[in-house]
């Protein structure tokens, strides 16, 4: 087993509120939905309308470039509404559940069988079965390529954000599955890394019985696949790497076991105080019925996939396809009297300048900005803190002069959208954003083969 | 009270906003309100992008540190001016007069300097429809710290005005500046106006009328206007000038950069919360003490005074510790990436030592180091950032 320490970064751990390791069954649930929009790069092409009868498994929508990955509905029920955003992009198939729910059923695997299985039987049985999605491919994080042989897939056991659900927690009792899943990748690539997240709880190391091959130690995002493999690559072939969440490998399994496309989920619930918990619950679930009536700051901002990568919404936001955490933050209502002659005690920061960063006492956090934007003073707090070793405030410089060349030479392609960048810049630049925009566009060239 | 006052600030600005809003009375006026307004508050923006949680610090914060870390040299250089001027013009040397002396003397300069140069940076602001920014609050303040007390006043406007234009909005305002808006405007009164900016006289500002011209050199620029002497230690010694006074500060000389003590209070205050580079800091104090170290051992003769003297009179005396402080260590205008800080730093040291040494026409050589390693800083980052990328394994 390597160990490997990420310096770079921040410690989540300062945020007020993380979940116990408690798990609570909230899968009684009226509603589900996926979201669409919640998958980056696909272009989804519905295959059911409002008022159809879907069961557990049935194809709600495939992606128009490669029409043989298919996303299973995570409910049998009838579609109650298909929402749609800006320009008719689809944001949320929601289904309204039957009280007794059927199932499409698939072919059922033993480990033996997998391992005599075609690789390319599998991967057709896996995008049939809705489970390829699950599947990623750095640098971009866009679904894996079927048609490549990756050199290596990442499984990611924790994260380096408290506020994601624990390996420990997902793998009770579901160990098994996670065995059969890693099979199943063992036929998908010649090597499957396994990085697990030390977060130095004794606990886990009991509860996790997995020989990881790579022990990660650091702050936020250490635990990322892409800064795990930054650290870790030899040579430019590995940059192409895909990767799969931990929790997903479960899915995995108990698919191929069950032939029943799986939707209990376990789910990081925060709302900023001490009634955080794990929260058992169905796939696509939306966030109020991961929180259960708890009484909500006002205003409040509803997260799914941690607040430092995920989106935004209501209490009425459905869970994506990969997000596994949903959690309740204030938004802010009134300007701060004095703000920036206060010593600051009580705010978030990384910056010595707030006398919090003195002392380790857990701070809740709130969606202000904290300022207004700036133009970039060169200040060098962003590249302090990158954990893929990028200087944000240059390659921000090199795409605003439309230098692609330049910023792809910085590393743009190693950046792993952690949004660190952002979260430091005293001038609130959306550097993060900014990034991310710059690769998509990237992708998209490359994709028209431009 | 507090809170009464809290209040009532935020009704006031509640009821005036729609005059600056679109298409209100005053909608020109929009970055004067907003920049008024969020000195009382943080305005409260919630993010809409992630990541949902953003630090604490802002651009306000950020340069007020740089102005908390200036009140040391201020207030002592209020004080030092204060008392230099009585002692010249043998006025009662207790603390109460001493203060207002000083203050009578600094003030103008300062509330002049923070005047002229928010008009400019106001006008730009309306003309280009972007907020005002927090960087003038420090150079507003650099500047007229630096000048002789005896500065007209005229020429201090001018100053700044030359440093706020010429050294930064030409350039596309703040961030894009490859000067030090405030040595910029310094120089420009350097060589604008020599009279007022160098000699002995200008140093020590006597209301007393009956006192034409007080000469109180400068430990720097005596050693040039003396004659003969044995060695310069011993001759600084005569005039009263021993290591512990030039580091202490109190002695003829700008408004606020004398103190070597004070400049390094401000230093800890800067490197500790993290605003300032100690990479510069370090480097240049290296810099300094390593090359009159040097210049000491290979000159025999006396070229120059300075050339043959303990490294620490270069480190006390004159401007260094304020420039190499709170100048050099402006993030725009010095290079971002870490070795290069330390080469920046290095050189800034070794050419204000050179300068002092070798061109006797200018006794302060800090400023002149800081603005031509400003004019490399971006080819130190260029040259940084290409080894960088290369160490990278490829990734496109």
């Amino acid at each position: 087993m390597k160990t490997v320490k990420v310096k770079k970064g921040w410690s989540c751990e300062k945020i007020a509120g993380k979940p116990s390791s408690e798990v609570v069954d909230r899968s009684a649930v009226s509603r589900v939905a996926a979201v669409p929009v919640a998958i980056p790069f696909i272009k989804p092409r519905l295959l059911v309308a409002e008022g159809d009868r879907v069961k557990i498994g049935t194809a709600l929508f495939e992606d128009k470039k490669n029409p043989d990955i298919k996303f299973l509905s995570p409910g049998a029920g009838k579609i109650e509404k298909i929402t749609y955003g800006p320009r008719r992009v689809i944001e949320e198939i929601i289904i309204l559940l039957d009280a007794d729910e059927a199932k499409e059923s698939f072919k059922t695997f033993q480990a033996s069988e997998i391992a005599a299985l075609d690789r390319q039987d599998l991967i057709a049985h896996l995008m049939a079965g809705g489970m390829w999605g699950f599947i990623r491919q750095l640098p971009f994080r866009a679904i894996a390529d079927p048609k490549a042989t990756p050199n290596a897939v990442w499984i990611t056991l924790g994260s380096a954000d408290p506020f994601q659900p624990a390996a420990g927690v997902y793998l009770k009792n579901n160990q098994s599955f996670f065995d059969l899943g890693l099979k199943a990748l063992e036929r998908l690539a010649n090597t499957v890394n396994i990085s697990w997240f030390d977060t130095g709880s004794k606990q886990e190391k009991h509860d996790i019985d997995i020989t990881p091959t790579h022990r990660i130690r650091g702050g936020f995002p250490a635990s990322d696949a892409g800064v795990v493999l930054f650290h870790t690559k030899k040579s430019p072939d590995e940059n192409q790497d895909w990767y799969m969440d931990g929790q997903d490998v479960v899915v995995l399994g108990k698919f191929l076991q069950t032939g029943a496309y799986p939707t209990d989920r376990i789910v990081a619930f925060s709302d900023g105080t001490s009634d955080g918990c794990h929260v058992k619950t169905r796939m696509g679930a939306r966030f109020k019925d991961v929180a259960a009536g708890k009484a909500s700051p006002d205003p409040a901002r509803w997260v799914a996939g941690g607040l430092f990568s995920g989106y935004s919404g209501t209490a009425d936001t459905f869970l994506g396809f990969y997000e596994t955490s949903v959690m309740v933050v204030k938004d802010p209502h009134q300007g701060e009297f004095f703000g920036f002659v206060r010593p600051g005690f009580s705010k978030l920061s990384n910056s010595r300048t707030i006398m919090s960063t003195f002392f380790s006492k857990p701070l809740p956090a709130d969606t202000g900005l904290h300022g207004e934007e700036r133009p970039c003073v060169n200040c060098g707090y962003c590249a302090a803190v990158c954990p893929v070793n990028i200087m944000p405030q240059y390659t921000y410089k090199s795409l605003y002069a439309d230098e692609i060349e330049d910023a792809l030479k910085h590393g743009l392609l190693d950046c792993v959208e952690c949004g660190l960048c952002s979260f430091v810049c005293p001038s609130k630049i959306d550097l993060t954003d900014f990034l991310i925009a710059a690769r998509r566009r990237y992708h998209k060239e490359l994709q028209q083969g431009v | 009270m507090f809170k009464q006052l809290e209040n009532g600030l935020r009704r006031a600005f509640e009821k005036n906003r729609r005059h600056f809003a679109e298409n209100g009375r005053l909608e020109k006026f929009k970055p004067l309100f907003e920049a008024v307004e969020t000195i009382f508050f943080i305005p409260a923006i919630p993010v809409q992008k992630a990541p949902f949680v953003r630090d604490g610090i802002d651009l306000k914060r950020f340069m007020s540190i740089v102005l908390l870390a200036l009140m040391p040299p201020l207030f002592f250089g209020i004080y030092n001016t204060g008392y230099q001027s009585l002692a010249a013009s043998g006025g009662e040397l207790r603390f109460l007069n001493i203060l207002t002396s000083g203050l009578i003397t600094v003030m103008p300069l300062i509330v002049v300097s923070y005047v002229a140069g928010f008009f400019w940076e106001m006008l730009f602001s309306v003309i280009r429809k972007h907020p005002i920014s927090e960087g003038f609050l420090v150079t507003g303040l650099l500047f007229p710290m630096t000048l002789p007390p005896t500065m007209p006043l005229w020429q201090a406007a001018v100053g700044i005005s030359f440093g706020v234009i010429i050294g930064k909005e030409v350039f596309g305002g703040t961030g894009r500046n490859i000067f030090n808006p405030a040595l910029t405007a310094r120089a420009f009164v350097f060589f604008a106006y020599p009279a007022q900016m160098s000699g002995d006289a200008v140093w020590v500002a006597a209301r007393d009328t009956t006192v034409a011209a007080v000469s109180g050199a400068t430990p720097l620029a005596m050693t040039i206007l003396t004659g003969s002497f044995q060695t310069l230690e011993a001759m600084l010694h005569d005039a009263g000038f021993t290591l512990t006074r030039l580091f202490i500060g109190n002695y003829p000389g700008s408004v606020g950069a004398t103190s070597a003590i004070c400049c390094l209070i401000g230093a800890v205050i800067l490197i500790v919360t993290g605003v300032a580079s100690y990479r510069i800091m370090i480097g240049g104090v290296v810099g300094l003490l390593a090359t009159s170290f040097l210049i000491g051992i290979f000159s025999t003769a006396s070229l120059n005074p300075w050339a043959n003297v303990n490294p620490f009179y270069h480190l006390a005396a004159g401007g260094f510790m304020f420039g190499i402080v709170y100048m050099a260590t402006d993030p725009v205008s010095a290079p971002g990436t870490t070795v290069s800080k330390w080469i920046y730093g290095f050189l800034i040291g070794m050419l204000t030592v050179l300068i002092r040494v070798f061109n006797p026409a200018f006794p302060e050589g800090v400023m002149m180091a800081i603005l031509f390693m400003n004019l490399f800083a971006p080819l130190f980052d260029f040259v940084e950032i290409r080894l960088h990328m290369a160490k990278r394994i490829p990734n496109v």
